[in-house]
């Protein structure tokens, strides 16, 4: 009978103690789940700015004129590597990818360009990273949408201001991204 | 975030079932392990035991680290090489992304046929498997639309039951058969007049109707259970893709597809592939995929 009296409230203590412990690793691996996603967007960020210098050299070979599209590609990629912080890189690469359309439009007046089997390639390749950005992008936004929601539902609310965990932004569709980029020739 | 829910609980219900398969399918098999015994005699009994005890074990846990790999095999898939594939390597990569998982390794298989599996043990050791036919005859976002289904697979743990069930269900109708074909040599009731005369023979019988039975049995419910999991994993993939056009388009195509040329393709793997690769017209219980109208219905709704 003594030994019942002091197991109750020592199993209650436990099961608190349990519960505590789940909380706290269930936002540290959401929290990190989100970093890790940021890190993704960096890595095809990365890899879009990585093909660009490639783009310029083979597109230099059949359109030496276009030098004002070129430098504004260039421009934009440097914008785009000493970007710090994800808003900026995002603007930037915005900036990128519709000087890349004026590159691309501009290719339709070089069929040899056109033909060269590295620019085809490269064109492929940037547009797929394109869409990988998206993809990431869209990752992001869903690994936030999660952690949001597990510290906003009861009972994780409670334990979200007892560990003072805060709520995390989403990633905005800026104005202009929401305007289709034009395509100046 | 009921759907976040539901797919949660489908990869509980994935693991919890892949367990019970294995449980299941080590029972049956030390059961005919027993039911062998007993046909042989007593003098055979204790080996015959201790036997299909042993190989029971090794068959489970070879069906469970090499599923994946003998399903590879059984279709001659090969890994795709990256600069030939690069635009299925962009739209695996894609899923991948969008859907948060380790990128899986590619597969490409020889055949016309616009189709697709996954398979693997977890989203750690996962493979997607495509045809040459679904390289060459999909658009980009149709491609994405497969990828995203097949990562749905993935995501949801279906690959590791579906394997499971397809590699060790395969196995146990080959070695029934193997065991029917062997009664033909062995000497059946030899002395009929003895008891034990008799206890073979009713034990031969058994062994008979377990041997037919049991893959019919195990069939069934691997064909119940693929059916529900096509709808769960279209669901899934236009979670990753935002948009269900490309998989509805990539349904309309292998609609008016043709088969699969089946000598490539082992019944037992069917319930694996994106759609029936025999395209079997009738739907019955044997059924190993919903109709594609049904499931382009459904995706036009979401």
């Amino acid at each position: 009978m003594v030994i019942w009296v002091w197991l109750i409230p020592v199993i209650i203590i436990a099961l608190i103690v349990i519960v505590f412990i789940a909380y706290y690793n269930k936002f540290v691996i959401k929290g990190n789940r989100i970093d890790n996603s940021l890190a993704q967007i960096d890595v095809q960020l990365k890899r879009r700015a990585d093909l660009i210098p490639n783009l310029i050299e083979t597109v230099k070979g059949y359109a030496k004129h276009e030098k004002g599209i070129m430098s504004d590609v260039t421009n934009a990629r440097k914008a785009l590597l000493s970007a710090k912080n994800l808003p900026a890189k995002l603007k930037a690469n915005n900036q990128l990818e519709s000087a890349l359309k004026s590159i691309f439009a501009i290719a339709e007046n070089y069929p040899q360009l056109r033909a060269n089997e590295n620019f085809k390639q490269l064109q492929e390749e940037l547009s797929a990273t394109e869409d990988k950005i998206a993809y990431s992008r869209q990752y992001y936004n869903d690994t936030i949408l999660d952690f949001n929601n597990s510290i906003k539902v009861f009972p994780g609310k409670i334990f979200a201001s007892i560990f003072s965990v805060k709520e995390r932004k989403f990633i905005e569709i800026t104005a202009e991204e929401k305007k289709s980029i034009k395509v100046s020739f | 975030m009921a759907e976040r829910v539901l797919f949660y609980n489908q990869i509980n219900k994935n693991k919890r079932n892949s367990i019970f398969l294995v449980i299941i399918v080590l029972a049956i098999l030390v059961l005919i392990g027993y039911v062998i015994g007993m046909a042989l005699g007593p003098d055979y009994f204790t080996i015959v035991m201790i036997l299909a005890i042993i190989i029971s074990l090794i068959y489970v846990w070879v069906g469970y680290y090499y599923s994946d790999k003998i399903a590879l095999a059984s279709v001659k898939a090969k890994l795709a090489d990256r600069t030939q594939y690069h635009s299925l390597y962009n739209a695996v990569e894609s899923m991948s992304l969008a859907s948060g998982l380790p990128m899986p390794k590619v597969y490409i298989m020889q055949d016309q046929q616009i189709n697709a599996f996954a398979t693997g043990r977890d989203p750690k050791n996962a493979v997607i498997c495509v045809t040459t036919g679904a390289v060459e005859k999909l658009d980009k976002s149709e491609l994405e639309g497969v990828i995203a289904h097949e990562m749905g697979h993935v995501a949801n743990f279906d690959i590791r039951f579906m394997t499971l069930v397809t590699v060790l269900v395969g196995m146990i109708a080959i070695i029934s058969e193997i065991f029917l074909r062997s009664l033909w040599f062995t000497n059946i009731g030899g002395n009929r007049d003895s008891k034990d005369g008799r206890m073979q023979i009713i034990f031969i019988l058994i062994g008979v109707a377990l041997a037919i039975l049991a893959p019919i049995v195990t069939k069934l419910v691997q064909l119940a259970i693929s059916r529900k999991r096509e709808y769960t994993a279209d669901a899934t993939a236009v979670k990753f893709t935002r948009r269900p056009t490309g998989l509805i388009n990539a349904l309309k195509k292998i609609k008016n597809d043709q088969p699969m040329k089946s000598h490539r393709v082992s019944k037992s793997v069917a319930p694996l592939f994106l759609s029936d690769p025999f395209k079997r017209k009738v739907q019955n219980a044997f059924s190993t995929h919903p109709p594609i109208e049904k499931r382009i219905a459904v995706l036009e709704k979401m």
